[in-house]
């Protein structure tokens, strides 16, 4: 039976053995993790953003690479996700892009401190982490399940994107991600629903009609309200 | 107790329970978030709420630790503390931190690294801190010219810790090398040295609580902590899958987290096999039942639940989900939190003079608050599951998944309710032996 003295040996042994191949797993890491990350392309922006990210605790609710809390969703690739249009627009006021819903602090970022963020999110969304997040392996067989989407002929005017309303809603099959789970109705058949003159109301100020609407109330001109609501109507001609 | 010195050990023991309580506040505070209750958001937002339960969680866990090497160091070395002012200044010094740590998280002022938020300001002084616990501790032992393996396998895991606190400090722009190092403390403590100080602990309970020979406990100590280094140093290697290190972290990671439940199973083993071995009974029944509690819950939080989401596979779609709060509640109270209480079970009546061992209370405190933590697995697990299910495996939403899980989260709240009735009981147990006296000293109750 082991005596003390070899169950020491065993356990200073093996602590120092083990150790030192972790090291050496640590160096090699050091050597190959720029080539991975795309280190060179870790711009000053990138830099800023990183900071901005750390001194607001954003771990705090949101995972990035899988790590952080558990309360709001993974960023990794919450560029290609969502978009820049819609991340900026989000960035300045957070809470009115989910009205009625979970909330995120305002930090009232300047311009400059919002691309600071993007561009660091950016950075992270083009890391090679082994595959992470995989690609749902449910999703393509539930697809097939559900009814092919509308297809518009119609070229989409640029401010569909530009307004980020493509983030929630789907317009000529396309875009509407963000907006499955608030229920945001596909764009290409409104004009079956509702009048020009009732379009442009609804999107000028939602919860003005219904409160509890999950739609944002967007900083819109009065022109771009009107470029909105023909465009839509016109998808009846 | 055998030595004056030993009370100091009360101090950091009721404030280590002060901050436990103020855990629980901010836990429930998150929990009501998750199902749409956040009326304290202006005041107290998610990310607030979040660092302040993980960092009290460590910071009452690190005074718990304290107190249990300035409760078992004398007793092991044989002779008084070196200094009990210097352990006064050091507790004080370390509240204070603490304190305002977790004031400024309300003010949005932290470092923002997952159980790293706290300003590098006061990064450094709780480095000076815990040099003046080291210190005091180690002259100690020095003084006693004892040296168990008991309190030298403590003294090291406490020396380590402070060691490793000190990688999580540098600082880089590339977010992969940043959470490398971060790792090298979060993962290193707990799964690491963290585990050499509740070996030492439990070690210690042991030798007290079953009679069985100094000897024979203290070599199969050192095969426990062996098994602990050997699967966990590499163990590591479960942060780093996904996170922008190299793809052979996947195989290191992966098998040596595979072997992490065999030393978590160890402990539970040995421990029961002491208890079992032990011929002589020690009256404090409720301290062993904490002891052995400990080593069963930590074998299961920390191990089994472990390895259920650090296989490469699964944990591609667990990671970063709500999988992995399950396997840290468990885990966390298992290991730590209960070999915390178990040293109070014992230390108390030995610092007061009064045996309330029998009290039912300590046997609600032990049932409740374990049925409760499973309880709250339970329902991590639920909520985890779904979500991995829905939102990775299925792609939707990630705000569609939340409410859809909303259910579970009232689940929790109520198993955490039972939870808190359980360290209620404890505390309540705690306040009713009173202050450490002298009177109670050479009432050291020795198995019989």
């Amino acid at each position: 039976m082991l005596s003390k003295s070899q169950a020491k040996v065993f356990f200073l042994g093996g602590t120092g053995l083990f150790s030192a191949a972790f090291l050496a797993l640590t160096v090699d890491t050091h050597r190959k993790v720029p080539a991975q990350t795309r280190q060179a392309d870790i711009t000053p922006a990138v830099a800023r953003g990183k900071r901005i990210w750390e001194h607001n605790n954003c771990m705090g609710c949101h995972t990035l690479f899988g790590e952080g809390a558990y309360y709001a969703p993974e960023l990794t690739k919450a560029v290609e996700r969502r978009g820049k249009p819609w991340l900026r627009m989000f960035l300045k006021d957070p809470a009115a892009m989910f009205p009625n819903d979970r909330k995120m602090v305002n930090y009232h970022f300047n311009d400059g401190q919002i691309d600071d963020v993007i561009a660091f999110l950016d950075w992270c969304g083009h890391v090679d982490l082994n595959g992470f997040p995989a690609k749902p392996p449910l999703a393509e067989k539930m697809k097939a399940t559900s009814a092919a989407p509308v297809v518009t002929m119609k070229p989409i005017p640029p401010i569909f994107d530009t307004m980020a309303c493509t983030g929630c809603h789907s317009i000529g099959g396309k875009g509407g991600a963000a907006g499955v789970a608030l229920g945001a109705p596909p764009l290409d058949e409104v004009y079956k629903r509702k009048s020009k003159a009732e379009i442009a109301t609804w999107i000028s100020d939602p919860q003005k009609i219904k409160p509890d609407t999950k739609m944002p109330k967007l900083p819109l001109s009065p022109a771009q309200v009107t470029e909105i609501a023909d465009f839509l109507s016109s998808l009846g001609n | 107790m055998k030595f004056a010195s030993q009370k100091v050990a009360y101090w950091f023991f009721a404030s280590a329970m002060l901050l436990f309580v103020l855990q629980l506040v901010y836990g429930f505070i998150m929990g009501f978030a998750h199902i749409g209750m956040d009326g304290l958001h202006e005041w107290i937002p998610f990310n607030t709420a979040r660092a302040v339960h993980t960092n009290l969680l460590v910071f009452w866990l690190l005074l718990g630790f304290m107190g249990a090497a300035y409760f078992i160091i004398p007793d092991e070395a044989d002779c008084e503390l070196f200094s009990v002012k210097l352990a006064y200044v050091q507790l004080i010094a370390f509240l204070a931190v603490g304190v305002t740590a977790i004031v400024g998280y309300h003010f949005n002022i932290w470092e923002g690294r997952k159980f790293l938020e706290i300003p590098r300001p006061l990064d450094y002084l709780v480095v000076v801190d815990v040099l003046l616990f080291l210190a005091n501790i180690g002259l100690t032992v020095m003084r006693g010219k004892r040296y168990t393996t008991t309190s030298i396998v403590l003294y090291m895991g406490l020396l380590f810790a402070a060691l490793l606190y000190l990688p999580g400090m540098i600082s880089f722009d590339n977010q992969t090398m940043d959470s490398f190092y971060r790792w090298w403390v979060v993962h290193l403590w707990v799964e690491g040295v963290w585990e050499l100080i509740m070996g030492g602990i439990l070690c210690y309970l042991l030798i007290k609580l079953t009679g069985v020979d100094r000897e024979v406990v203290e070599k199969w100590l050192y095969i426990i902590v062996g098994l602990t280094f050997l699967s966990g140093i590499l163990g590591t290697g479960h942060h780093y899958y996904y996170i922008g290190t190299p793809r052979y972290w996947l195989i290191v990671g992966g098998i040596f987290s595979a072997l992490e439940p065999l030393a978590f199973l160890g402990m539970a083993i040995y421990a029961l096999a002491m208890a079992k071995k032990g011929g002589r009974k020690h009256p404090n029944k409720i301290a062993l039942t904490w002891s052995l509690g400990c080593a069963i819950m930590a074998c299961v939080g920390a191990g089994f639940l472990g390895i259920a989401h650090t296989i490469p596979q699964v944990n591609m779609f667990t990671h970063g989900t709500l999988v992995t709060a399950m396997h840290g509640h468990l885990a966390f109270w298992g290991a730590y939190a209960m070999i915390v209480l178990a040293i109070m079970a014992y230390a108390m009546p030995l610092l007061t003079g009064r045996k309330l061992w029998d009290s039912p209370l300590a046997t609600w405190a032990f049932w409740t608050s374990n049925i409760g933590m499973s309880a709250m697995t339970g329902a991590f697990a639920v909520a985890g599951i779904t979500q991995v299910n829905l939102e990775r495996r299925m792609g939707l939403d990630f705000l569609a998944v939340q409410h859809e899980i909303e259910m579970h989260f009232i689940g929790l709240l109520l198993a955490a309710s039972l939870f808190t009735v359980g360290i209620g009981c404890f505390i309540w147990n705690f306040l009713r032996h009173g202050l450490p006296t002298d009177e109670a000293l050479g009432a050291d109750i020795e198995a019989s």
